[in-house]
């Protein structure tokens, strides 16, 4: 039987919630139900960060925190979490975060401050070494208009040289704890909300519905209701799915579930291929890939989803679970643009990307702004060279086609060829012919085309070591 | 008026930004009863509308009513100063984003969802979207304006070089990170408690007043602080306060009206891009002796502050430099666009934008070291110091901060290293620059630099401050909060800080134009001054001396004696003594022939200078921004801290505008870029952590200005430029010394990419 109630912790309040809207966002709920309007709205689409807070969860009786942005994240999905907004973390005397923030003269106009705080109260929660790198990481989802960042920085830096007062997370522990995780369903007229721990069970009760949306980081599927204000009738929320959220290293392939968040597969990402977890770097925000999946990425299925092609170069294969279970090569899953093989009744469990120790992977990303922005043109390049011949070569790119799509004449060109300029030169030729990218904001038809000839010519200078990326 | 102020405090609200207890006006506890306004707007760009049906909306859940022209019982208008920006349309359509109606609901996302279910017969027609097509078909929002100078046929004449070419720099979105909003609260006898995201009240006011055809007195309008403005709400929140007004006078019910930030994006206007075409004739050393340029802005459908704004571009054509021969032929384009508005710098970028690429030009041209250019043609003291609008030039200080920041920045040995490094690298090349600031202070409408204050002192001795200035971030209220505290001798923590009111201080100016401490402070002086001479008149007669006196510490000396200031006030309330004064002021000294633009628009000019170096990545296009180095001038500053933050900030969203903020509109006149996610400004990831910001130690405002400081709002924000010139020079490397004039603004990766050979 499920429970048709969702407990989580509001600060170190226990609330329990069952009659609201099942599309409510956390910042509305904060807002409207709570007064508590020190989360901002900036954009209303997990962009701007202005409606930062930080989501603290049991794991192995320890609390590990996490930033997000509330403005595209259900309420129902805090489920057995604890939701920590800027107004809490002042304890009789404000959170080193802020007293440093304040010294170093961190806000202007004061409308990011609070989003800003909250990653920067992330950060600290997580002991985050301040490096130039780190911060720019850690800040990359929060937007500020006035202050050009420098004070923001030099706030982080300072930070941990201010004295926190220590205060007993015993409390939250225990309230935390008792909040069972057995599966969920809300009903609130005619749409629901469900929750589920285990594969079964959200099978079973998926297969019984045609109109059901998946939920995870909720950075598509949110702005259905932000964006377009559509009423959502049936959510799935997988991400407190135990069947849907892991990492295994397995006979030399790496087992993802679905709905893991991108920052719990880096660790481990980061020790067989470390430039496809560089590229995560620059996708989306910190908030986003605390929350966002590749199983969210595949699902959704964008031309310009940046995991897609790398997955693909990898050879990466998917596990679709329905009535029965299929596993899929990740390339033969793209029908047309946003359509796949998934069937209304499908989900995707698991993704597995094959470990190649010989090969030279590259996750090549242009986009207009550096952090949090969509690519105009991506490749990812995965090639065996021995003796300076390309023994094995996949080339996928995104942002040329309506799906992520393989070069397939450049990457034959290639194969068994001497590695060197006169055939990249050639294959240049041969991949201005293979696509017809379009004409949009982010870029033109005519730069996406010589990007994709460009990049080819930047994997040769790689290889010969001659510096040719900025980042 | 030129006392130290020494103490350097931080913000007066950082405390409550870090702990969100900052009220902005959606962070108001809402009224009983209150309704939620949302506007439907047209889709399309031009044509007419042949029906609207209304049905779904007013069926849709939670609607109360839709308002449109017809509920409107004074002008459809809230134009500034001329008119044509329209509340609603029922017929023409003219660009994408007008506003046709507004749904009235109970909560703000069943009003959004009730407004998407409009269904509008359109007859659609074809739209003018670019400056060129405007020029071409002579498409004016106001008459072109012409200025002169010299003999340009004569200066043509005695140039050994001539350069021709063109320039763009596109527009820029203000992205507040608060978007517009409104709240009107009817109050008794018809009048109207209004709180906006301004920075404006008193035309927030006036504009009410016109739309429900009341007397200015009915309304009432507060600002505490907004979350930023940077000129996006210095006319364009007028529309929003409008519609909330109009629904509360009609409903009788409080209406708020929060925009959605992709309807903010489509609704208002944004930075005029620019389009010049110049000519240009120097001799061999790089002077320039003649220019002619025509420069033609996107100004959309209506004329808003456009007039006063290209203005502002033709009055810092020059930048720094003195141009002895010049001819500017500017042109106001009305397209099918969302009607561009102020915004920091207000045309002053621009105009800079402009000069400092035609500089670079000649630099590249003559293959001589660009700064070099540029110091043979800075202004000089005593000759070559009139602008070409006929002011002569008193404060002039740019060649010491430009010098200082050359050596500071280790520029002539970076710019040497940086050769080296591009000898040695196929595809990464670097670039420098350094460009000056020159930037005049004053509204160019001189009847806006005036100021009004209202100084209350209560009997136990605190103060209460008003004035009409808004807080928007560039903290205003601190800076006169202790213009406040040092002029009564009073420990900052006595003055308390307000929202501007409409009923504390009338008629005032927006916030804008940089001057809004100038103005606001030495109206606060004023008042200030009329009290303490009737506390001074009293401490004669009532303690019987003629000695001076000092208010200081918290306390009032006077012979050899010392009472408490707040013993003064309260001795002094007891003896009927007015403890309240509103105060004024207006700018002297300047004035302006608004038809030749001659004349004295600015009381004085602000400096500085900005180093940038850059690399670019020659296959991509990509690029970062490795270092930059500051020297700015505030005068003698009322806080450093403050004005540090305006400088830095400023420089960044200059770099933004020139470098990843693309305003992209699709050939139908549709705005493509319309949310973050497509529209990028800076990230932490832009800034460089190489950044540094040094005020001009030698900042002193010769005119009488509070503190002798100096405006900071704007100036900073044209600092940037050499960014812009410094990824030209990239370019300019990576070329191998061929020009790099192609590169247009923003330098977005696929721009600089284009610009490559």
């Amino acid at each position: 039987m499920s429970r048709a109630h969702v407990d989580f912790l509001l600060n170190e309040e226990k609330i329990s919630i069952k009659d609201l809207d099942t599309n409510i966002t956390v910042l509305n709920y904060l807002r409207n139900n709570h007064e508590l309007t020190g989360t901002k709205e900036g954009c209303a689409s997990g962009d701007c960060g202005a409606c930062t807070a930080v989501v603290g969860e049991l794991k192995e009786n320890k609390i590990s925190y996490k930033s997000i942005n509330t403005c595209i994240t259900f309420l129902y999905s805090l489920h057995g979490k604890q939701l920590i907004t800027v107004e809490h973390i002042q304890k009789n005397k404000l959170h080193p975060v802020q007293q440093s923030m304040i010294d170093s003269d961190g806000s202007q106009c004061g409308f990011c401050t609070p989003g800003i705080i909250m990653s920067m109260y992330n950060m600290y929660k997580n002991k985050i070494k301040p490096t130039e790198e780190n911060i720019d990481k850690f800040l990359s989802g929060n937007l500020c208009r006035c202050t050009g960042y420098l004070p923001i920085k030099n706030a982080i830096k300072n930070m941990y040289s201010y004295k926190s007062n220590k205060f007993s997370k015993s409390k939250v522990i225990r309230l935390l704890k008792s909040i069972k995780k057995t599966d969920i369903v809300i009903k609130k007229n005619d749409s629901k909300f469900f929750i589920h721990y285990n594969l079964n069970s959200l099978i079973k009760d998926y297969q019984k519905i045609s109109n059901g949306h998946l939920l995870v980081g909720g950075t598509d599927l949110a702005l259905e209701v932000t964006k377009k204000r559509k009423d959502l009738k049936n959510i799935f929320y997988l991400g407190s799915n135990k069947d849907l959220n892991y990492v295994k290293n397995k006979n030399n392939n790496l087992h993802i579930g679905s709905a893991t968040p991108i920052n719990d597969i880096l660790p481990i990402l980061e020790n067989i291929y470390p430039t496809f977890a560089k590229m995560f770097e620059r996708y989306g925000s910190e908030q986003i890939r605390n929350t966002a999946s590749l199983g969210g990425n595949i699902g959704s299925a964008s031309p310009i989803g940046d995991s897609l092609p790398v997955l693909i170069a990898l050879n990466s294969k998917i596990v679709i679970q329905g009535k029965v279970k299929k596993t899929l090569l990740l390339d033969n899953y793209f029908l047309s643009y946003r359509k796949t093989k998934l069937k209304h009744n499908e989900i995707i469990k698991e993704i597995i990307i094959p470990i190649y120790k010989k090969n030279i992977l590259k996750c090549y990303k242009i986009s207009k702004r550096i952090d949090d922005d969509i690519s105009s043109v991506f490749m990812a390049i995965n090639a065996r060279i021995e003796k300076n011949i390309i023994k094995e070569i996949k080339i996928v790119c995104g942002g040329l086609a309506e799906t992520p799509k393989i070069a397939k004449k450049a990457q034959k060109f290639l194969l068994n060829k001497i590695f060197n300029e006169e055939n990249i030169n050639e294959a240049k030729k041969i991949i201005k012919k293979e696509f017809d990218p379009i004409d949009d904001m982010r870029a033109s038809k005519n730069y996406r085309t010589k990007i994709s000839q460009n990049l080819l010519e930047r994997f040769l200078y790689e290889n010969n070591k001659i510096k040719s990326t900025l980042y | 008026m030129d006392k130290i102020f020494t103490k350097n405090i931080e913000h007066e609200s950082a405390v409550k930004h870090v702990t969100g207890k900052a009220i902005y006006t959606d962070d108001i506890s809402e009224p009983k009863n209150l309704l939620h306004a949302v506007i439907g707007y047209s889709n399309c760009s031009k044509g007419v509308i042949k029906k609207i049906d209304y049905k779904d909306v007013l069926s849709s859940e939670g609607v109360v009513d839709i308002i449109t022209e017809k509920d409107i019982e004074g002008i459809n208008d809230v134009g500034p100063i001329f008119k044509g920006d329209k509340i609603f349309t029922s017929k023409n359509i003219e660009y994408y984003g007008q506003p046709i109606f507004a749904v009235i609901a109970k909560t703000n996302n069943l009003a959004k969802k009730a407004a998407l279910k409009v269904k509008i017969d359109l007859k659609i027609s074809k739209p003018i979207v670019s400056i060129e097509e405007a020029l071409k078909k002579k498409s004016f929002v106001l008459k072109p304006k012409h200025l002169t100078r010299g003999n340009i046929k004569y200066g043509f004449k005695k140039s050994n070089n001539i350069l021709k070419g063109k320039l763009y720099s596109g527009g820029q979105d203000h992205f507040y990170l608060e978007g517009q909003i409104a709240m009107t609260i009817p109050q008794e006898d018809n009048n109207f408690l209004v709180y906006s995201s301004t920075q404006h009240p008193s035309e927030t006011q006036q504009i009410i007043g016109k739309v429900l055809k009341q007397n200015y007195n009915s309304i009432h309008v507060i600002v505490r602080r907004i979350g930023g403005g940077f000129g996006g709400k210095e006319t364009q929140s007028f529309l929003f306060a409008a519609i909330t007004s109009i629904a509360a006078k009609k409903l009788s019910k409080p209406v708020k009206l929060r925009v959605d930030r992709d309807d903010d994006m489509i609704m208002t206007g944004k930075r005029h891009d620019f389009l010049f075409d110049y000519e240009v004739g120097f001799n061999n050393s790089g002077e320039i002796l003649a220019l002619k340029i025509m420069m033609a802005s996107r100004c959309g459908i209506s004329p808003d502050l456009s007039g006063a704004i290209n203005d502002r571009a033709i009055y810092h054509i020059d930048n720094a430099y003195f141009l002895p021969n010049i001819e500017i032929n500017s042109y106001r384009c009305k397209t099918n666009t969302v009607s561009n508005t102020a915004f920091r710098g207000f045309g002053g970028p621009q105009g800079m934008f402009c000069i400092e690429n035609i500089i670079e030009n000649i630099a590249q041209k003559l293959n001589r070291e660009a700064s070099e250019i540029r110091k043979i043609n800075f202004y000089k003291d005593k000759i070559k110091n009139t602008t070409h609008y006929g002011m002569r030039i008193t404060d002039n200080v740019i060649e010491d901060i430009f010098n200082k920041l050359i050596k500071k920045s280790n520029y002539k040995k970076r710019r040497a290293e940086i050769n080296n490094f591009n000898k040695k690298n196929k595809v990464l090349k670097k670039g420098i620059a350094i460009t000056p600031v020159k930037f005049g202070i004053s509204f160019t409408t001189t009847h806006l630099n005036q100021g009004g204050a209202l100084v209350h002192i209560y009997t136990d001795g605190s103060i209460h401050l008003n004035h009409g200035g808004i807080e928007m971030g560039q903290g205003l209220m601190t800076k006169l909060a202790l213009v406040a505290s040092n002029e009564f001798g009073l420990y900052y923590e006595n003055i308390k800080i307000s929202s501007t009111d409409t009923e504390k201080v009338p008629n005032t100016s927006a916030s804008a134009a940089s001057a809004t401490t100038d103005i606001n402070g030495a109206a606060i002086v004023n008042a200030i001054n009329n009290i303490k001479s009737g506390l001074n008149e009293f401490i004669y007669d009532y303690f019987k001396t003629n000695s001076k006196i000092k208010y200081e510490n918290n306390f009032v000396y006077f012979d050899k004696r010392k009472i408490s200031f707040k013993e003064l006030i309260n001795t002094a309330y007891l003896n009927r003594i007015p403890l309240s004064s509103s105060g004024f002021y207006k700018t002297d000294k300047i004035n302006v022939n608004t038809k030749t633009l001659q004349g004295r628009p600015f009381l004085y000019f602000t400096y500085g200078a900005a180093v940038t170096e850059v690399i670019i990545d020659k296959l991509t296009g990509e690029n970062k921004i490795l270092q930059v180095d500051i020297i700015h001038d505030v005068g003698n500053s009322i806080n450093k801290r403050i004005d540090k933050g305006q400088i830095e900030g400023g420089y960044i969203q200059g770099l933004g505008w020139l470098t990843t903020e693309e305003v992209s509109w699709k050939s139908n006149g549709v705005l493509a870029t319309h949310s973050p996610s497509t529209y990028k400004i800076p990230t932490a990831g832009e800034t460089p952590f190489k950044f540094n910001v040094e005020i001009y130690d030698h900042g002193f405002n010769k005119e009488k200005v509070i503190n002798r400081s100096k405006a900071v709002g704007e100036p900073p924000f044209m600092l940037a430029i050499s960014s812009f010139i410094a990824l030209k020079d990239a370019v300019y490397n990576a070329n191998k010394g061929k020009n790099s004039e192609n590169l247009i603004a923003p330098a977005t990766a696929e721009n600089i990419l284009k610009s490559l050979h």
